[in-house]
């Protein structure tokens, strides 16, 4: 797929360089007369850091502005931005696009932007608040929550209405305006935001483009509400810069040439690399033994929330953590890992000259030659990036099936000579499903907001660990994963792998979306703490405590219609929900990593064609599930959960109820009806043959 | 004693023995796939879906050979039922099996080359070889061809509807053969029918 650029504005001399640098790009090797390594690439050009008035930061002091200095006459920075990395959804806000695509009306964009997450139990700014109940995470809010992974520019520089904070247009359109408030959790009031003070989060390409990234100093920077400084702070690392009082960062004159461009071997800028991708996206390494996905204490998507670890060493070699019967594991966590794939090799920029998608199926052609100017993608490389789509994609739509599918790179049909009706196995089945078949890491199982724990907050149950996930002695058994059937890029339904992460919210009814943490807050406890312990409502202590006085974690559990009821009452009561309702969500987390060779894939065909298919395995949800409340999945009631058996688990039998399997799946009338003939037929010969015998004739 | 001419000819025995190897191996490898984790003869499903392809090939073919030397020899008037065969000479036959052959009676029909089957032989016959038969023949190449013609097979219903189809028509040929088995144990000696099947020397 080609993107077509047909009119923007690159100054000739700006665009004779970058032709100069692409031209040096592809034959820069072949003037020294070698076939250049796989992998090999020319270092970026050096560069000025500026300031956002364009000045360079060794003489003013001042913030780096990546406007100013990868913008500017190079790259064409507000295209770059203008995508889903910065934001999030924002300019996707279509509620035809949100229906067709199942997502709640609840949520404001087919992003993070005005999305409700089961996991913060949080929603990010949504357009519409019409009272200061209605304000959960505003902007500002979002940037010091999350804005150590998301990446600035976008939804972190401009608000609600396009206007760029800090410039004269950019003023509230009211009091509750989601843009320039924030909400005081303690008071519950909805208050200012000073843009000037923490100033603006301009888009942090260091972040990516970076190998020495630190993406834990740019949070402390975010968090602090010192946006402003924080693309400098992702620089920490590379001593370039050195953190100084007040949240203020300073340069060091050594990682500087006398023309007073930046050192490019200090900087080195490159591709992103697995290290900087794993620094939001989950655990990636090209091979490395010891895999420590909690290394900034937060959320790690991919590897909390299914275990993705895409890295190249053996499991059998891995020193921290303890893998559970990791000595018969004599392969890599993932075997694209291991053969030097880099997460842009499939996630790649799809105006790429080097990378895109040259077909064009519509008119039947496999190689269609590109005509994009290697200058225009340096220009404008399309940060969109090619993308799969697996559950629970709900955020950035538009983009789903731009990556190359497995098949466009294997040769499918020639690797698997032993399967028997190979095309219905393809049709049917993602390759993930045998090439994932069991996940060797801990993730996510529950986030149970329907009942906070003393520490104000859900209770969280992962799988696959036996213990703590950051204690580094907790033995990580993994997990087996469920299976459940979704849309592949021609829209077959194909059964897929995938971890399970059972919510349990409060949903307001009135209002049409869940409730927000802090409104649980006020119904389950007397006061917010203010630095002590939070204190449960006399209540909830008489109703779920022991003896003591004292809610234990066994003892907190809806195991009654009255304990539902009486927590409903609660949110009428303290936190102003007319008409709460307790529900729970059961959400797909599937695998499209973590993928192992044809050595350690699924080959036994009664692995899923038997009665004890892999297929229908049950997986289990959480220990404390309600009872005979709505379960969702899927966006909409469903029948998912079998409260059968020691713990709730997953019941897919309706989900791959399209799918006839041999020998797993049953006609029961055909069943009945058959054995009834055969049983007939027996019963028949054996009486009649018996009074033969018994009356002595042949 | 034995009859001067011999009751099946050799083409008849060749084809009847082959026709009933091929089900019951049908039947075997039929079980292995239905029954995977139960039946794990083979080896595995993949070479039981293979074998029972096999088979079915063959046995098509055995059914073609089967019919063209019927009809070629001018023997399929042996499978034609008369209006009789379907009232009076069915209910004294069923009356022989019920009730008579307790009582020591004699057949109700004397069976020689011209006539070989009893009317209910070609009731059951008639709806084996022209229903079920060409059934289990269109269900399973269907199945057989689901890679090959994927648009014809979806068409027809796909999986959901030719599994169960085929499955049932597998279980009323097993519910047939055992009482087929059983009902050639009828004869003058629970083997006399085999042998004659299988030497072509008649009985009485």
């Amino acid at each position: 797929m080609s993107v077509p650029f047909p009119h923007f504005p690159v100054r000739a001399g700006a665009r004779y360089a970058l032709i100069a640098l692409a031209a040096a790009l592809a034959c820069g090797s072949a003037l020294a007369g070698d076939a250049p390594p796989p992998g090999a690439r020319l270092p970026h050009p050096a560069l000025v850091l500026k300031d956002d008035a364009g000045h360079n930061v060794l003489q003013s002091g001042r913030p780096i502005s990546t406007r100013q200095t990868c913008g500017g006459d190079c790259h064409d920075y507000d295209f770059i931005a203008n995508s889903f990395h910065f934001q999030q959804g924002k300019t996707e806000m279509d509620r035809s696009l949100l229906s067709s695509h199942g997502i709640a009306a609840f949520n404001s964009s087919p992003g993070m932007f005005g999305k409700f997450s089961i996991i913060p139990n949080r929603q990010l700014t949504h357009a519409g608040i019409a009272s200061p109940d209605d304000a959960d995470m505003s902007q500002p809010e979002w940037l010091t929550k999350c804005g150590g992974c998301h990446t600035g520019g976008g939804i972190s520089e401009f608000d609600l209405r396009g206007h760029r904070f800090g410039s004269p247009d950019a003023k509230p359109s009211g009091p509750l305006d989601p843009s320039y408030t924030i909400r005081d959790r303690e008071k519950g009031t909805v208050i200012p935001w000073d843009w000037e003070k923490s100033g603006i989060a301009e888009a942090d390409c260091f972040l990516c483009h970076v190998p020495k990234a630190s993406r834990a100093e740019r949070k402390k920077e975010t968090a602090a509400g010192n946006f402003r400084w924080a693309n400098n702070a992702t620089l920490s690392d590379t001593g370039i810069v050195t953190a100084g009082v007040n949240g203020v960062f300073t340069y060091n004159r050594a990682a500087f040439r006398p023309d007073g461009t930046v050192k490019p071997e200090l900087l080195d800028l490159t591709d992103p690399t697995l290290e900087n991708c794993a620094q939001c996206h989950g655990f990636t390494a090209r091979n490395t033994t010891s895999i420590q996905p909690i290394q900034h204490a937060d959320i790690m998507r991919g590897t909390e929330k299914a275990g993705w670890v895409f890295n190249g060493a053996k499991i059998r070699d891995t020193e921290s953590p303890k893998i559970v019967g990791k000595d018969h594991m004599n392969y890599p966590w993932d075997v694209h890992a291991a053969k030097g794939m880099l997460c842009i090799d499939c996630h790649f920029s799809p105006n790429n000259p080097g990378r895109m998608i040259q077909e064009d199926p519509k008119k039947n052609l496999r190689y269609k030659p590109g005509t994009l100017d290697p200058a225009i993608y340096l220009k404008r490389p399309d940060h969109n990036f090619a993308r799969g789509n697996i559950p629970p994609e709900t955020v950035n739509v538009t983009r789903h099936n731009t990556m190359r599918s497995c098949g466009e790179c294997h040769e499918a049909e020639k690797l698997h000579a032993f399967l028997p009706y190979k095309e219905r196995h393809f049709q049917a089945l993602a390759c993930q499903t045998c090439h994932t078949p069991a996940v060797h890491f801990w993730a996510y199982r529950s986030d149970d907001w329907g009942f906070l724990m003393d520490t104000g907050t859900s209770r969280v149950t992962f799988r696959g660990i036996e213990g703590s996930i950051v204690d580094p002695e907790s033995d990580v058994t993994g997990y087996k994963p469920a299976y459940i059937p979704t849309p592949d890029k021609s829209g077959h339904m194909k059964i897929r792998p995938t971890n399970l992460i059972t919510g349990v919210y409060w949903f307001d009814k009135t209002k049409g979306r869940p409730v927000f943490t802090w409104q649980v807050q006020q119904a389950f406890f007397e006061s917010l703490p203010e630095g002590g312990e939070w204190k449960y409502r006399p209540e909830i202590v008489k109703a779920f405590g022991d003896q003591d006085g004292i809610v234990d974690i066994p003892q907190a559990v809806f195991d009654t219609p009255q304990k539902i009821e009486l927590v409903k009452g609660l949110l009428q009561k303290y936190g102003g929900v007319p008409d709460p309702e307790l529900r729970i969500e059961v959400v797909p987390w599937a695998m499209s990593h973590n993928n192992v060779g044809k050595g350690q894939a699924v080959k036994e065909c009664t692995a899923c064609h038997a009665r004890n298919s892999m297929l229908n395995r049950p997986l289990d949800l959480n220990t404390f599930l309600p009872r005979n409340v709505p379960v969702i999945y899927g966006g909409k009631r469903a029948s998912v959960i079998n409260y059968q058996g020691k713990q709730p688990s997953f019941d897919n039998r309706t989900l791959l109820g399209p799918f006839y399997i041999i020998g797993n799946s049953r006609s029961t009338f055909v069943e009945w009806l058959g054995w009834l003939a055969v049983a007939g037929s027996l019963l028949f010969s054996l009486v009649h043959g018996g009074i033969r015998a018994w009356k002595g004739r042949s | 004693m034995k009859s001067e001419t011999p009751l099946y000819s050799l083409h008849e025995r060749v084809w009847h023995w082959l026709q009933a190897l091929a089900m019951i191996l049908l039947i075997l490898t039929g079980l292995a796939i239905h029954y995977p984790d139960r039946f794990g003869i083979l080896g595995s499903l993949a070479n039981a879906i293979r074998f029972h392809a096999w088979l079915g090939g063959a046995l098509i073919l055995n059914a073609f050979l089967g019919a063209f030397y019927h009809l070629t020899a001018e023997k399929y008037h042996h499978f034609l039922p008369r209006m009789d065969d379907f009232t009076g000479a069915a209910v004294r036959q069923a009356r022989f099996y019920l009730y008579g052959i307790f009582r020591g009676e004699k057949h109700p029909l004397d069976l020689d080359p011209k006539r070989k089957l009893n009317p209910l032989q070609k009731i059951t016959y008639l709806v084996l070889l022209n229903l079920l038969l060409p059934f289990q023949i269109v269900t399973g190449v269907l199945m057989w061809g689901a890679d090959r013609w994927p648009d014809l097979f979806d068409r027809v219903g796909g999986l959901w509807l030719l599994g169960p189809a085929h499955t049932l028509g597998a279980y009323l040929f097993l519910a047939f053969l055992i009482g087929h088995i059983y009902l050639a144990t009828t004869g003058p000696t629970p083997l006399a029918l085999f042998r004659e099947m299988t030497t072509g020397e008649g009985v009485e």
